[in-house]
């Protein structure tokens, strides 16, 4: 019976052709063959490469990915030990810290705003573009409900959303009857402290460094994401009917008064602070001090000092404050762990290629003389 | 009644995703801490950090799937890195200054794509994450296919034992179908079915015909004459089987039939 099913089967190609040839046009007793077209596409008889795991393929690849991240891993350590960073913490929690007073003192109604110093020395000159950071601790700009407490199309310069700001933005919508704007967590928490850098030299003399406010924000955020609401060019005017938010000293329209195109909404110290941050701790750029022409360092090594205008309040929530300046490489910022990983993982490859190689040998040896002879 | 839910494969495939999530947030954490473009603007911010993961995670997915795929034809290919390369494209359309002026509210990624992709610490760290995603299973994959002797040397020692091959045929009483064991059971690689399903065991049986067909026209007693040229054929049959030393049922079958076909249609 079997056999004679196999012996049919020999002739089932052409036979099923005929079949299903005949029965689409056959009667209504004939049954339609529903086997599916005899292509390779639908026969599943498309040309294939089959990925087999032999030793001649694994054992190189975990050579050749060992012998490329090694090198890898050691241009990005050399490359981030390079940059030059320094880190100033002036949240002035001991009470030896200049700014301790000024913390302790801090209060929501002050009118005047205090005012440290902080000294400190750099050992290396720094060169090339110097920036200079602002860094946040224990800041949970990552919270969810932060995250969403803002109006874009009110950031956008729509002027329907400018009067009548989104409800994400509650409790910071309104304030005394007014939309707010800009409305929103994020907004209202501006760091607003101000940090001016003064260069001593051999004759004690303060020099200012000239701190550039402008380019410190993404391009497509300055000129697509922000936009200032159309209307007059006197931003007073337009922002006419709107209060400032609860937390901010000064309105939005004189954040920058000495230059029209860094101010109100699209202020890029107001723009970086809207990009809020990943992690808990973050730093976000304040300000850059460009190269100066020649061979003279940006920074030359020598005494500095940091006078900090300390608007802003952190040791509510445990938060630490600290100011940051440092060069950058093609790989950004020094941030070693990326350098270490690519060795390690590197050297991991390798190791693991060496000892699948001396196992497959073991094993191809002790395969060979283990043949039972045919 | 839980009978075909493997515990074992279960806890595998768990340690598997628990690595893998590890390694794909933990990789662009430590990687975006402190860390700035290379123009000193901001790269570590909520957006271009989950973008990073994302796209860590797209591509890990990608090769596992290329990986765990047995026949690679060009559809499947086109279909894989085509789904990767729609990523890239929606991403980039989702992120477009186009779709955030138009639905300000729904889109509020702009810039992050165009601002985080272009930098060199962003591919380095997506190809580490994916990387260390990918190789642990590769190589477990690669000890498992390899090197079974490791893991369980008892059993393939009794495989061993057990497929020593069948006693050689001896010539059967011609009336009977023959009733050698089968040894088809213990073959461990693809059998003859291949064989079976050729032509080849037939190349002989034409030349054979001229005989049987002379045995045929001889006289009354040509009977005997046939018997024996049956019992020749069949003889011939089981030298051919002797060479392929575990014929099966069904081959025997198969031939009986195209004896009878061709001395009785």
């Amino acid at each position: 019976m079997i056999a004679a099913m196999m012996a049919s089967s020999y002739n089932a190609k052409e036979e099923d052709g005929h079949h299903s040839g005949s029965s689409s046009h056959g009667g209504a007793g004939a049954v339609k063959s529903k086997k599916p077209d005899n292509t390779a596409f639908k026969q599943q008889r498309l040309p294939a490469w089959q990925p087999i795991l032999t030793a001649g393929t694994v054992l190189p690849a975990f050579f050749v990915i060992g012998l490329i991240f090694i090198p890898i891993g050691i241009g990005l350590y050399v490359t981030s030990n390079n940059i030059k960073e320094f880190e100033v913490d002036y949240t002035g929690v001991d009470i030896n810290s200049p700014c301790y007073s000024c913390a302790k003192n801090f209060s929501w109604n002050s009118t005047q705003s205090c005012v440290c110093s902080v000294n400190f020395t750099l050992e290396q000159p720094f060169e090339s573009n110097v920036f200079m950071y602002y860094g946040l601790s224990n800041f949970y700009q990552n919270h969810r409900r932060y995250v969403k407490s803002r109006d874009d199309s009110q950031l956008n310069g729509d002027l329907s959303a400018l009067m009548n700001p989104s409800k994400e933005c509650e409790p910071y919508r309104t304030n005394d009857g007014l939309p707010i704007a800009p409305c929103g967590a994020i907004a209202n928490s501006l760091f607003n402290d101000t940090l001016d850098l003064y260069y001593v030299d051999s004759n004690s003399t303060k020099t200012p460094i000239p701190l550039a406010k402008k380019g410190i924000a993404w391009w497509t955020d300055k000129h697509v994401k922000f936009r200032n609401p159309s209307g007059n060019t006197n931003l007073t005017v337009t922002f006419q009917g709107t209060t400032k938010p609860v937390n901010w000293r000064k309105p939005v329209y004189e954040l920058d008064p000495s230059e029209a195109d860094n101010n109100g909404f699209i202020n890029e110290d107001f723009i970086v602070w809207m990009r809020t941050a990943a992690l808990p701790t973050f730093r976000k750029l304040y300000r850059i001090i460009q190269k100066k022409s020649g061979t003279t360092p940006t920074l030359p090594s020598g005494r500095y000092i940091l006078d900090i205008t300390y608007n802003y309040p952190v040791l509510s929530f445990d938060g630490r404050k600290r100011m940051i300046l440092s060069t950058i490489s093609w790989m950004g910022g020094k941030n070693p762990f990326l350098g270490i990983a690519y060795i390690t993982v590197g050297s991991i490859c390798f190791f693991l290629g060496v000892v699948l190689l001396i196992i497959h040998h073991k094993y191809d040896t002790r395969n060979n003389s283990a043949d039972i002879p045919n | 009644m839980n009978l075909y839910f493997s515990k074992k494969a279960f806890v595998r495939c768990m340690m598997h995703s628990c690595y893998s999530s590890l390694i794909l947030f933990f990789i662009p954490w430590a990687a975006m801490q402190d860390t700035v473009r290379d123009d000193g603007k901001d790269i570590a911010d909520y957006q271009s950090f989950a973008l990073l993961a994302q796209t860590c995670l797209l591509i890990a997915v990608s090769i596992q799937m290329c990986l765990d795929t047995h026949y690679w034809t060009a559809i499947n290919q086109f279909f894989v890195w085509g789904s990767l390369a729609a990523y890239f494209a929606v991403t980039f359309t989702m992120f477009s200054n186009g779709m955030f002026l138009i639905f300000t509210s729904i889109f509020p990624f702009i810039g992050t794509a165009r601002n985080s992709l272009n930098q060199p610490n962003v591919w380095l760290t997506i190809f580490l994450a994916t990387l260390l995603c990918v190789l642990p299973v590769v190589a477990f994959r690669f000890i498992l296919i390899h090197y079974p002797v490791k893991l369980f040397p008892i059993q393939i020692y009794k495989v061993r034992k057990e497929g020593l091959p069948a006693p050689a045929p001896r010539r059967p009483p011609h009336r009977r179908i023959s009733t050698r064991r089968s040894g088809y059971a213990f073959s461990h690689s693809q059998g003859y079915g291949d064989l079976v399903t050729s032509k080849r065991f037939l190349l002989r049986l034409p030349l054979k015909n001229a005989e049987a067909h002379a045995a045929l026209t001889d006289d009354a007693d040509g009977f005997d004459h046939f018997r024996l040229k049956k019992c020749n054929l069949l003889t011939k049959y089981h030298k051919v089987s002797a060479i392929f030393p575990h014929p099966s049922r069904i081959l025997h079958n198969y031939l009986n039939q195209r004896f009878v076909n061709t001395f009785f249609k």
